[in-house]
């Protein structure tokens, strides 16, 4: 290991930096990485917490993924209820009424609605007042906007960002930690004014975030650019959209080059989420793909292949537990080991590494998230009621994947939400049914999930003798951060650090920009130091809040 | 593009044309459950829930894990009671009631993480996204700790004093 900490951008320099958490935070992620040149040539993602919710599960009340599973998360609770929750209705084959998978959707859909302007300008964007930027024309507007908390966009974004979880809390009695799906539907029925009431708060946040501060235009309008090419004639077309946070960000992000690096493995898993009310009123494992609405799908090798879970599995070669290298996560297990002992086995991470077997490659890492959906919304459409969207398959053809790449697909996706959580509100019958009651299980085995707004998130439970024999989550994240498997080969953030230009090894703000623009569900405030001295380098949030 | 001096203020922006239902009292239980006696609000919060015996017009928050969604709820409040556990080194299951003085001397709101939420970081969160939406009456009760390690149980003396604030409080929401 070299520790040379080099005084200019001189040639032939090796370095490593360790990226790690600090005590203030809860820290869950730890980058190593090396530079040689300026640039990163290796890269190591090292998850330092230990969640056990699995264990926890295991011996519980069947229905106990519904309580314990939203509160793995502060931010996407909801999520992990509708997954937790379709993971028991295949157990138990139940009946789903047409208003309740509506309701499920609207409340999964509004969830994400929420964190799309709260992880852009609380978690990301911050960053992109970073002073290594103040020589772009655009700097000092950029500061104007994205400063944390007085940012004249932050602010208002971050702010509003409590409207669409208000919709959420009218259907599911609270937001965060909600658990009022259950299998057979959702508890309680709407009254005609909560539906008014939803699509009002709705309209108002559009009418004064989504349109007015984000788009600069019509949700139309924007929806309307099917190619890389009709953005920039976006950006360009008038002052008010040139102008919005939207046609800004691009117009910045393109002039400080982040769609020039970020880019990763250019392979995608997407599990699909939403569901068309009349063909998943019988939930099952295999009648799921062609229910959904935004569609499952993997993208590997430039060819589009159908999802299936069974394919999904995970590899504990470098992370600190015992067991095998491809087990299925209704087969996983969590037995942990000291950390200590397990770096002396070259383990250095306590997320697993989830690999899908794609047919005719084998085993592959894939990147979870906004641009994975977007890909896969890019194949060619065999039913109605699926989304197609062309967008980001001509941005990846002519851009490539990148930072700048990865943040549009999360944005995109605030009008696309907003026009089908309208359409379920419009649809609900309200005199209608909510709730079959099902039989229990005696033994049984259930899959479930959605869609997160940082990627696929996914539960396996198997339940014997009436209660939980075994439960397995895996989340975006661990897709995204997982370390490295048997075979050495690099997970999808190790992948997408390596290539970044470090400015300034002091201060190496573009490492903070490609996790971040994963949206990895990590709270950590980042500190450089040399790794032979230990002398603190630099110290720079990456993230105040959340 | 909207010119500067038409911007509406955020708080402002919270504003969609309906009557939200508001409470008379939101008490806010601050703290780890996980960590000893730090979990004095959240446990504060649940035993009040158990005696059932607050009047309808007093809303509990458990300021735990919720975040940001607890500053926002202040904003349906005509005041707030926040409970926390402290550690200024007095004996254990010592009560503090904090002087609204020491409530206009909060540090910045930049400097706060959601997974570190303490009673001053509540306030000036709420002071940053409500504005003058904020409730003006706010009283604080702080409970000092004597053990904050992980998965350790309450203290005794933290386990009574709780009981003894659960009165206090319980007096000022019927009281008024």
């Amino acid at each position: 290991m070299s520790t040379t900490i080099p005084t200019g951008a001189g040639a032939g320099t090796k370095i490593d930096l360790n990226v790690s958490p600090v005590g203030r935070v809860e820290g869950d992620l730890d980058i190593r990485v090396t530079i040689e040149d300026g640039v990163v040539t290796d890269a190591w993602t090292q998850a330092m917490m230990f969640r056990g919710f699995e264990t926890i599960l295991r011996g519980k009340d069947m229905r106990a993924g519904l309580i314990m599973t939203p509160r793995i998360c502060g931010i996407c609770g909801g999520s992990h209820l509708y997954k937790a929750c379709y993971a028991l209705d295949t157990a138990f084959k139940t009946h789903v009424p047409y208003n309740a998978t509506l309701i499920r959707n609207i409340a999964q859909a509004v969830e994400t609605l929420q964190s799309i302007p709260r992880y852009f300008y609380a978690l990301f964007a911050i960053d992109l007042v970073h002073e290594k930027y103040r020589d772009s024309p655009l700097y000092e507007e950029a500061c104007r906007r994205f400063t944390a908390y007085v940012g004249t966009s932050y602010q208002p974004g971050v702010v509003l960002s409590q409207k669409p979880v208000e919709v959420y809390a009218i259907f599911g009695g609270q937001w965060p930690h909600s658990s009022f799906m259950i299998p057979g539907g959702v508890m309680g029925a709407p009254t005609l004014s909560d539906i008014t009431r939803s699509m009002a708060i709705l309209n108002h946040w559009k009418d004064n975030w989504l349109e007015k501060q984000l788009l600069g235009c019509s949700i139309d309008r924007w929806l309307a650019n099917e190619t890389w090419e009709d953005v920039l004639a976006w950006v360009e077309e008038n002052e008010s959209q040139r102008e919005s946070d939207l046609g800004f960000f691009i117009r910045y992000a393109l002039d400080i080059g982040l769609d020039g690096y970020g880019a990763g493995w250019g392979n995608y898993l997407a599990a699909g989420t939403y569901f068309d009310p009349e063909l998943y009123d019988h939930p099952t494992i295999e009648g799921r793909n062609a229910a959904l609405i935004n569609r499952s799908g993997v993208y590997a090798g430039g060819t589009h292949h159908e999802y299936d879970q069974a394919r999904v599995s995970e590899d504990v070669a470098h992370s600190f537990y015992t067991g095998s290298d491809a087990v299925h996560p209704w087969d996983g297990t969590q037995n942990a080991i000291d950390p200590h002992d397990g770096a002396k086995e070259g383990k250095y991470s306590f997320a697993k590494a989830p690999r899908y077997d794609v047919a005719g490659t084998g085993r592959l890492p894939l990147e979870a998230g906004p641009l994975a959906r977007r890909v896969v919304a890019g194949k060619p459409k065999t039913a109605d009621h699926q989304d197609y969207d062309p967008l980001f398959t001509d941005i990846l053809a002519v851009k490539g994947p990148s930072v700048l790449v990865r943040q549009l697909a999360r944005l995109h996706e605030a009008p696309k939400y907003f026009r089908l959580v309208m359409d379920w509100l419009s649809r609900i019958d309200l005199h209608g049914s909510f709730y079959t009651k099902p039989e229990d299980p005696i033994d049984a085995r259930g899959y479930g999930g959605t869609e997160a707004a940082r990627g696929a998130l996914q539960d396996w439970v198997v339940i014997e003798g009436g209660k939980i024999a075994n439960y397995n989550v895996i989340t975006p994240s661990a897709w995204n951060i997982g370390p490295r498997d048997k075979d050495a080969v690099l997970g999808p953030i190790e992948k997408a650090l390596v290539g970044t230009p470090i400015h300034d090894v002091h201060d190496p703000v573009e490492l903070g920009h490609v996790t971040r623009s994963f949206d990895a569900c990590i709270v950590c405030t980042v500190h450089a130091y040399d790794g032979k001295t230990g002398r603190e380098l630099s110290s720079f949030v990456i993230n105040d809040m959340v | 593009m909207v010119e500067e001096t038409e911007t509406p203020k955020p708080y402002e922006l919270l504003d969609d044309g309906f009557e939200h239902p508001r409470c008379a009292v939101l008490l806010i239980g601050c703290g780890n459950p996980l960590r000893g006696d730090d979990a004095a609000g959240p446990v504060l919060v649940r035993r009040l829930w158990e005696r059932d015996a607050l009047p309808p017009t007093v809303r509990l928050a458990d300021g735990g894990t919720s975040g940001m969604d607890v500053a926002f709820q202040m904003r349906h409040a005509d005041r707030v009671i926040i409970v926390d556990a402290a550690s200024t080194g007095a004996a254990p299951g010592t009560v503090y009631r904090v002087p609204g003085e020491a409530l206009e001397q909060l540090p910045p709101v930049t400097g706060i993480a959601s997974h570190d939420f303490r009673w001053d970081h509540a306030i000036a969160i709420g002071r940053w996204l409500l504005g003058p939406l904020m409730p003006e009456r706010i009283d604080v009760f702080l409970i000092e700790g004597r053990d904050f390690g992980f998965g350790e149980s309450l203290s005794p003396e933290m386990d009574a004093a709780i009981d003894r604030v659960a009165d206090l409080v319980l007096a000022e929401c019927v009281d008024g």
